[in-house]
């Protein structure tokens, strides 16, 4: 299966899986409200009847400044709680996952809560553990690979004449890391893939599965990835370039403003389960 | 008499015909000034000092070989026995300079704050006499200017002179000095054959009449102060390199057989001299023609404006020469159209630049010499990506030169009063950028790129950002602290430069700006060539206004007190045309009951005859709260204004001396208010909370409800991106 057909196929998956995007997107909304309420409090109280909330701009420096002035000392007291909050958040998405690739990979079955639900019980706890692995991929890719690499250009950015040479290098430094991670983040969507699609209970071998898959056929299964990389960019561009002409502060902009932001995180949790769907269509099409 | 003031404008013309005697005397005094020799006092204005120095850089040891021809002349009423001298160079000598202590402490040394190993620089005075001979090496010594808590030390050194020097009259040093040049710290050094050479000679501080010599150590948090003078100096280097320097080049001369160039620079009247070297420097030469840049309206605007003949604010022609890194080359006209706006408004604002020369230098790679004025020289930075919108390098080459006027002209003790440099300047960079550009965007950068290539970076003026910081440190120190004393580096930096702009752009609102613009002139043509101080200033704000503004100066600028006047609360509601309870009447009392008031209500509202006029319309009773939440006062004449808006388009405005902590207003009218607000020309930009200065009856407004959609969006983007990590 080539690569387009693969994603083609995935749109396809991830269309009569809609409800899917829909429980993901309900999750997205509700814990982001909980954890912007006291911002949200805050701007309220602070702006709600000032005549500067007439005036005020979405990245107000003026205001920004201010209020991290008067409330940089409480924020760094909750701090903690913003990052119990991401940690928090972090383990609810490991357990949607198993809903997510479960319900994908499920082609007649439905998306309901239920279902969805149920896969996530049935897989978080390996699920945990792919999580683990990858956390293990990634410092190896951004601690020993990433050092090594800045071992190689220290040298090259330390004998330089111009500023040329230090630019392109931190920047090529940062291009490889990040395509480092995009191998780490498709080699760990495999074996999730894996695990549900071979009914693999134990995660390395699962994570063998996914290896010996991509051994084969890793520029293919990797164009897949950055074909669907390059669409979340371009819907990105194509998101902010609309959302900068929707800045007039009249009723309706920004209602449309605040419609096409949500549309655009639909957007991506869409792209999420594109990920999915485009590689398990792939993974399922090479049966080995 | 050199008379330089406000009222006394000089043209272009006269000008340069003073400084053209000046220098024709400077040439004239060292041949014959000699020790314990009497000359007549120099006039004000007329440098009493006058350096000649012939330096030769060694680019592959990286060594200066100096000598120096220094004349002093005593303009104070005291005999002087000795003289001090700046070795700034010695604060990168070793880890026991004041300078490397303050950054250790400042845990600066992560940066390029302390030299690694055999990246030291440091200066030695090999000989020091007298024009006639006198050796006065065996009277050399470092000294602790700033206490025995600076021990270790050698940025300050003092010889005795064999005869004190009497009023009038002047001492001819002759010195021998050896620099090593720093892998750069604090902007002075080289990095690979890239040379940037700034307070690299041993230079005497600055006598003050009745209180001796003023020449501090040199601080971390610090810039320099030094006495007018006319310089000549000889700058000999490798063939290979491009020089630029302060002053004009006025002979070249090469010399084949050591394969090198030697180039003197002249320059009356100015208190320091820079000079830097590159052999891959482009030189670029521009004129600024004042025709040109300046429209007869403009000129015809100024004047009237400034209250000053027409050709009091007439500009010279300025010879502008770039010196800029190759890689930088397709930015060549965005410098000099920023230098040539500098020119034309700090000079239609704060006088004709005085000088024929002014060179911008691109700073070397590496060099870390960028944003720095020297008299006549500044170095600007630029990166090769830039975004225009970002206004960089316009920024820097505003400012930098920019500080020719406040640094360089206006000369104020940088030690003791950083702040009339680096906040006039600040400030004035903001005006000027302002007018010129406009707003720009906040220079976000990922990995050396522009995020305003990418991203719709919001746009801001200078004022804002400064105010920003200025809000943030008004608690740490006074603005007016010695350099070296402030709290922090942060703390100096934000206080003198934001902190300060700020309080500026707060006294021009509170002034006005025609006023303002008077007392910015005023002040800085008064005191060109020499050394003012805060005093001066505040009196010329005081003269120019007609106002005692002392409260100002102690109260915000001398002073750690936070600013903040706010609206604490606002009411609006229906007054009763009677109210419930018992009231003496004729011979008795009545009742008023809730029934008995709600009828009459109702009768009152009706109109009396059918067709005939409407029921007066209800009165309002508005009361608001004004509160003083910080410690600062106003004081003098200035008032708390309060604008209140009413529902039928009307304003009512009331005004509080805001020197209790609160006060309660009310307003009885027919109409309902809709806001209450302070300040409503948003003069008082120090004040630390805009927000509470102003109260509005309705609720939720759409900006904000926007703001809030965004607040969320923002959330909802993070929890994704944590979430794809799992």
């Amino acid at each position: 299966m080539g690569a387009f057909k693969a994603i083609a196929n995935g749109t396809g998956t991830t269309v009569r899986k809609a409800r899917v995007l829909v429980i993901l997107y309900i999750v997205n909304l509700a814990f982001a409200l909980v954890v912007a309420l006291p911002i949200l409090a805050l701007v309220q109280r602070e702006l709600g009847h000032s005549l500067l909330g007439v005036s005020i701009r979405p990245f107000d420096y003026q205001w920004i400044g201010e209020a991290m002035f008067r409330h940089g000392e409480s924020l760094a007291a909750i701090e903690a709680g913003i990052l119990g909050a991401g940690l928090a958040y972090l383990i609810l998405q490991v357990f949607l996952y198993g809903g997510i690739v479960g319900r994908i990979l499920d082609r007649e079955g439905t998306a309901g809560l239920g279902a969805f639900a149920g896969d996530s019980g049935r897989y978080f706890g390996r699920f945990v553990r792919i999580f683990l692995i990858s956390v293990v991929f990634v410092v190896l890719t951004l601690g020993l690979v990433m050092k090594l690499m800045t071992a190689v250009f220290e040298p090259l950015s330390k004998a330089a004449i111009t500023e040329w040479v230090p630019l392109i290098l931190s920047n090529l430094h940062f291009l490889i890391a990040l395509l480092l991670l995009s191998i780490v983040h498709m080699i760990i969507d495999y074996t999730r893939i894996a695990v549900v699609a071979d009914q693999e209970r134990r995660v390395l071998k699962a994570l063998r599965h996914a290896l010996t898959f991509l051994k084969t056929r890793f520029f293919r299964a990797w164009s897949i990835y950055l074909l669907i990389v390059a669409a979340t960019v371009a819907g990105s561009v194509v998101f902010y370039v609309v959302l900068g002409r929707l800045s007039a502060p009249t009723v309706v902009m920004v209602v449309a403003a605040l419609i096409w932001m949500q549309a655009y995180i639909v957007f991506r949790i869409w792209i999420r389960t594109l990920f999915v769907a485009a590689q398990a269509e792939y993974y399922r099409s090479h049966p080995y | 008499m050199f008379d330089l003031s406000g009222k006394g404008q000089v043209t272009g013309r006269t000008r340069r015909l003073i400084l053209a005697l000046a220098a024709a005397a400077a040439t004239v005094l060292p041949l014959a000034a000699t020790a314990g020799q009497t000359v007549p006092p120099p006039a004000p204005g007329t440098p009493g000092l006058s350096y000649e120095i012939w330096v030769e850089l060694d680019a592959a040891a990286k060594m200066l070989l100096g000598k120096e021809e220094i004349v002093w002349t005593n303009p104070t009423k005291d005999t002087v026995p000795d003289m001090l001298l700046h070795l700034y160079w010695n604060a990168f000598k070793n880890v026991n300079s004041v300078f490397l202590r303050e950054a250790e402490a400042e845990s600066e040394s992560q940066g390029r704050a302390v030299p690694e190993d055999g990246e030291w620089g440091w200066i030695d005075v090999t000989d020091i006499r007298l024009a006639d001979g006198t050796d006065l090496r065996p009277t050399f010594e470092y000294i602790l200017p700033d206490g025995p808590e600076t021990a270790g030390d050698q940025t300050v050194a003092r010889v005795r002179l064999p005869a004190a020097v009497r009023p009038g009259e002047s001492v001819h040093l002759r010195v021998e000095f050896r620099g090593k040049i720093p892998r750069t710290v604090a902007r002075a050094g080289y990095y690979r054959d890239s040379f940037f050479i700034g307070q690299w000679y041993p230079k005497p501080g600055v006598y003050e009449e009745g209180k001796g010599w003023n020449c501090h150590a040199y601080h971390q948090n610090s810039e320099f102060f030094a006495d007018f003078a006319d310089f000549a100096v000889h700058i000999t280097r490798p063939r290979r390199f491009v020089v630029g320097a302060t002053g004009k080049p006025t002979d070249s001369h090469a010399d084949e057989s050591a394969g090198t160039t030697t180039t003197t620079f002249r320059q009356p009247m100015v208190h320091d001299f820079a000079w830097t070297a590159d052999p891959r420097y482009l030189k670029i030469e521009r004129d600024f023609v004042a025709s040109r840049e300046v429209t007869p309206r403009e000129y015809e605007e100024t004047a009237q404006r400034l209250n000053l003949p027409l050709e009091a604010v007439r500009l010279p022609d300025v010879k502008m020469t770039l010196l800029i890194e190759p890689e930088h080359k397709g930015q060549i006209e965005r410098h000099f159209k920023a230098l040539r706006a500098a020119i034309k408004y700090y000079g239609l604002w704060y006088g004709p630049y005085p000088y024929e020369t002014v060179t911008m230098v691109d700073p070397p790679f590496r060099t870390d010499s960028g944003g720095m004025e020297y008299p006549t020289l500044f170095t600007a930075g630029t990166s090769v990506l830039t975004s225009r919108s970002e206004l960089d390098p316009e920024g820097v080459i505003v400012h930098e030169f920019g500080h020719g006027y406040w640094y360089g002209l206006t000369a104020n003790n940088e030690f003791e009063a950083a702040w009339l440099d680096e906040g006039f300047n600040t400030y004035s960079t903001g005006r000027v950028l302002a007018q010129a550009y406009g707003p720009g965007t906040i220079p976000f950068r990922f990995k050396g790129l522009p995020l305003a290539w990418f991203l719709n970076v919001p746009m801001v003026f200078d004022f804002e950002t400064n105010r920003v910081s200025a809000i943030q440190t008004v608690r740490f120190d006074p603005v007016t602290s010695w350099s070296w004393k402030f709290y922090s580096r942060e703390s100096y930096g934000a206080n003198v430069y934001a902190r300060a702009a700020t309080l500026l752009g707060t006294l021009e609102g509170l002034l006005g700006e025609p006023t303002w613009d008077r007392i910015m002139r005023t002040y800085a043509m008064r005191f060109r060539f020499r050394h003012p101080t805060e005093a001066d200033f505040i009196g010329v704000v005081d003269e120019i206004s007609g106002r005692d503004m002392t409260w100002f100066f102690n109260e915000l600028v001398d002073g750690t007190k936070p600013f903040d006047y706010g609206v604490a609360d606002l009411s609006s509601v229906e007054v009763p045309i009677c109210g419930r309870g018992v009231f003496d009447s004729e011979g008795g009392r009545v009742e008023w009951t809730s029934e008995k008031v709600r009828e009459a209500e109702t009768a009152a509202l009706k109109p009396k005859t059918a067709g005939g006029p409407p029921a007066p319309a209800p009165n309002y009773r508005t009361t608001f709260v004004l509160r003083r939440y910080g410690d600062a006062k106003i004081g003098g004449d200035a008032r708390v204004q309060a604008v209140v808006r009413f529902d039928d388009g009307t304003t009512e405005t009331r005004t509080w001396d805001g020197q209790a902590r609160w006060t309660r207003v009310e307003i009885v009218k027919p109409v309902r208010a809709s806001s209450v607000q302070i300040d409503p020309q948003g003069i008082w930009l120090i004040d630390e909370n805009m927000a509470n200065n102003s109260l509005g009856t309705d609720g939720l407004r759409r900006n904000v409800s926007k703001l809030m959609t965004q607040l969320l969006f923002t959330v909802q983007l993070v929890l994704h991106f944590l979430g794809s990590w799992s």
